[in-house]
């Protein structure tokens, strides 16, 4: 196991795409912009040598969704790459070349949020029902039911 | 013989009746025994008897586009065939009707059923059946080549075509089991790909293409089905037990006439019933191999096997060592 | 050869759980895939920023029968760090002993399934009867054969008396004499060896690129266990080995699981020997501070996230829970290609999948009455029947 990572040597690599902080004895973020994720990426794959994506989360913050990349290595410190995507027409570029189970995880982001990744080969549906509504992203804070709509289950016509 | 002890002889005892009660106690049997080795307790002796009435009397559900005739007439085939291969198998002594060449005979209606079954299969119009129905025809082709040449080895040594006549051979003459153990069991092991249990279960397999052939079978189409399969198996058994083990024949100083016919009955219990336990007991320890891998097994060894046996046979034979 | 589709799912025998694999096969070899894994959608994630934490917690237990008592650590212990509360050790080993008995009856249902997929019924029936010895203790301690309902913010509900402990101890050696005929039967059983040896291999580098975890992971010689790595409730104080094997197929994953067992076992007991003395609960704040955690946690089936935001209020944020399921199903679907039909069922059991925790969405009455969903069985009543036309 080789020795946990320092906040400097963090620092050395990703200051240069933002600000970088240490969030926890064994997490380090960086923010940056949502043209940036990728290169962020390559370079902790590259020069922090991580070796695998934990998750990418995402939440509603308000005036834009905050979605965050959670690499880690054989150093076991979590990198957490944090973009922000103004919620008019969210979108960005896809890791799904970099992060093989991004694949998975992108098509799930798009169908609970709305948020497009562009060059994603398939960004089909995978978490909602097949009759569940285009345009209709349950994660999202203002998002409510629509009375009248249907979301899925029997309809009573189909008997 | 006498007519009438003749059709007693086909419809009751030891004909159809018989066999199907002989089948369905064979069936609580293999279910109990394997129970109990998993640790559980198992049906009720007429719990097979049971099923079958029950199945016999659930709704007969027809697949959009499928062919009603010919869906009908394979169980019907399939059981029909079964049957008819029973009368030539010894089961109190030799059978009424046996003539030379009736070992041919019977093999050849043993392969009807799975012929039924992948009929079934085909004509089912659903990806599972026909997966399922190909893989009864590749299995078929597999193990058909040493299980036919096993049986072929007693024969050879007896120098008779029929069964009957190879098992009163044997009434004074070691059985062939002891004589031919390798052709003894490839032919167990043929029996087992035959009646399609596990390990051979591979057209069936559960998890993979949900019942295969038998996915669509349905009511008493599935229950003739099922009785057509518990029948085989009293059949192969039988058979198996008439070449290799003596079936029903008595030793010599036995009185003829109907304690002979009794003592032999006995002893045809017997028998089935030990090869059952080994059948069943291979169903229990085992589990289910892939087609491919199947290919592998029966070509590589079952099949030399097999050859190896006639081969040893007919060397014997030349020799004049043996019979 | 002609392509056909053979419908796994979304009702088979081979699945414990609705999910549709559209497998598009030439012969018995498998051409394409096609994943669907929406059928056992619940809205958790959205029910979750409805209810205070105390509420919360027994949501969380029933995203998944089989591993409740993880979600429901992993969620607590998060909070628990947000909120700075110092939970008491005796806590920790109860929600410790709680953790490992899940995961040995866990890994004995799988051994049980994985067998069942090959059509050897008879280890299926041996390891499911042991597996009620588990099952047994687990009532004895928790009050329920699933969804324990132990965890609490700052502690655990329950306390185990002296003389539970000595019965819970008295009925572990037996388990260990199963294990040992298991480990032997696994490696011996000629037919376990064709169907598992070789199946759905991948490498160790496959393994980190595709973000496989857990003992699917360990398998190919990976060695990341979270109880090892980001050590929390009482790992670091209890001495245990993190079991890998290089074979990287079904039979790796095998042989990773039974090891599991054992060192679980071996986990228990020295729980239950060591247990400290000391209050099960401390109090706990009703709010938490404005905070976010990821909190990671060893699943029977791999490494399990939850992803807290915490807003000074008395409810979570956001909660977003990547399971391990989700993260080897693209070792699934990109090693099933090339592979026979037959080894579906078991290449899709190795990574032991849960398809409860990876589906966790709403189901939204058509009158808008949001309807809280504690089952974790599907909702999904529309049924495609596949039958003969794909």
């Amino acid at each position: 196991m080789t020795e946990a990572l320092t906040l400097d040597q963090a620092k050395a690599v990703l200051e240069a795409f933002g600000p970088v902080a240490q969030l926890r004895w064994n997490r380090i973020q960086v923010v940056t912009e949502p043209g940036k994720a990728r290169d962020v990426i390559k370079a902790a794959f590259g020069s922090l040598s991580c070796d695998r994506v934990i998750q990418m989360s995402t939440a509603d913050v308000g005036e834009n969704f905050e979605l965050t990349y959670h690499l880690t290595g054989p150093h076991l410190t979590v990198i957490s790459i944090r973009v922000h995507i103004p919620r008019e027409n969210p979108s960005i570029a896809s890791v799904h070349d970099l992060l093989t189970p991004a694949g998975i995880y992108e098509r799930q982001i798009h169908d609970l949020f709305g948020i497009v990744f562009r060059g994603h080969p398939n960004l089909a549906r995978i978490i909602l029902n097949e009759d569940w509504p285009l345009k209709e992203y349950p994660m999202r804070k203002d998002w409510k039911p629509v009375k009248g709509t249907f979301y899925g289950g029997i309809q009573e016509e189909v008997r | 013989m006498d007519p009438f002890f003749l059709l007693l002889y086909v419809l009751v005892f030891p004909g159809f009746l018989f066999l199907a009660a002989y089948a369905l106690f064979l069936a609580y049997l293999d279910r109990k025994v394997g129970a109990r080795m998993q640790h559980r307790v198992g049906p009720p002796l007429l719990q097979p008897l049971a099923d079958f009435v029950k199945v016999l009397g659930k709704e007969v559900i027809d697949p959009r586009g499928v062919d009603r005739p010919a869906f009908d007439a394979a169980p019907l085939l399939a059981l029909a065939a079964v049957m008819t291969a029973f009368l030539y198998v010894p089961v109190i002594g030799p059978s009424p009707v046996a003539f030379q060449g009736d070992l041919v005979l019977v093999l050849y209606l043993l392969t009807l059923p799975t012929v039924a079954l992948f009929l079934v299969g085909w004509l089912s119009r659903i990806v599972y059946s026909t997966v399922g129905g190909v893989r009864a025809v590749t299995q078929l082709f597999i193990y058909e080549v040493p299980f036919f040449l096993a049986l072929l080895a007693p024969a050879i040594a007896a120098g008779t075509w029929s069964i009957s006549g190879i098992t009163a051979l044997q009434a004074g003459h070691p059985w062939f089991a002891l004589l031919q153990p390798i052709g003894f069991v490839v032919a167990l092991v043929g029996l087992q790909a035959k009646l399609e249990r596990t390990p051979f279960d591979i057209p069936e397999a559960e998890t993979e293409i949900v019942a295969g052939p038998w996915t669509e079978l349905t009511g008493r189409r599935l229950a003739l089905m099922i009785l057509a399969n518990e029948m085989s198996l009293v059949v192969g058994a039988g058979l198996v037990a008439a070449l290799f083990l003596g079936g029903p024949s008595v030793p010599a100083w036995v009185p003829a006439g109907p304690v002979a016919a009794l003592a032999g009955f006995a002893l045809f219990l017997v028998k089935t019933i030990a090869i059952l336990l080994v059948l069943a007991s291979v169903k229990v320890m085992t589990g289910r191999i892939r087609i491919d891998q199947l290919n592998d097994v029966g070509w590589k060894y079952l099949a030399n096997a097999a050859l190896l046996q006639v081969a040893l046979v007919l060397f014997m034979g030349f020799w004049g060592v043996g019979t | 050869m002609v392509e056909i589709t053979v419908p796994i799912g979304p009702q088979h025998p081979a699945l414990k759980e609705p999910v549709n694999f559209k497998v598009f096969a030439e012969g018995e070899t498998v051409v394409r895939l096609e994943l669907d894994v929406s059928y056992n959608h619940r809205g958790i994630e959205k029910a979750a920023e409805q209810r205070d934490f105390i509420r919360v917690v027994p949501l969380l237990e029933r995203v998944c029968g089989i591993c409740s008592h993880s979600h429901g650590t992993a969620f607590v212990k998060g909070i628990e760090e947000i909120m700075g509360v110092e939970v008491s050790p005796r806590a920790q080993y109860i929600r410790t002993i709680v953790a490992e008995l899940e995961r040995m009856h866990s890994h004995l249902l799988w051994l049980g399934v994985a067998a069942h997929e090959i059509g050897f019924n008879t280890l299926f029936m041996w390891t499911w009867r042991d597996r009620e010895v588990v099952q047994d203790i687990l009532e004895e301690l928790t009050g329920n054969r699933v969804n324990y309902g132990m965890n609490e913010i700052g502690g655990v509900r329950r306390d185990i008396p002296p003389a539970q402990v000595k019965k819970t101890l008295s009925l572990l050696p037996g388990l260990d004499e199963r294990l040992v005929k298991y480990r032997e039967m696994v490696r011996r059983q000629e037919t376990m060896i064709l169907r598992f040896r070789g199946v759905g291999k991948i490498t160790k580098a496959q393994a980190l690129s595709y973000g496989t975890v857990g003992p699917t992971a360990r398998a190919s010689g990976v060695d990341y266990d979270v109880r090892k790595d980001d050590p929390y409730i009482a790992y670091r104080e209890i001495p245990w080995n993190v079991v890998t094997s290089n074979d990287g197929d079904v039979y790796g994953r095998t042989v990773v699981r039974i090891g599991e067992l054992a060192e679980s076992l071996g986990i228990v007991r020295s729980c239950l020997e060591g247990l400290p003395d000391g209050p099960v609960t401390v109090d706990a704040p009703k709010k938490a501070p404005t905070g976010e955690i990821l909190s990671r946690y060893e699943a029977p089936r791999g490494e399990l996230c939850h992803y807290i935001r915490t807003n000074g209020t008395d409810k979570v944020d956001r909660l977003d829970i990547r399971t391990p399921t989700l993260a080897n199903w693209t070792s699934v679907a990109v090693c099933l290609v090339g592979q026979n039909i037959a080894d579906i069922p078991v290449i899709v059991a190795a990574i032991d999948p849960c398809l409860s925790c990876t589906s966790r969405m709403a189901v939204v009455d058509t009158e808008g009455r949001a309807r809280p969903c504690l089952s974790c069985t599907s909702r999904m009543t529309v049924v495609r029947g596949e039958d003969g036309e794909a």
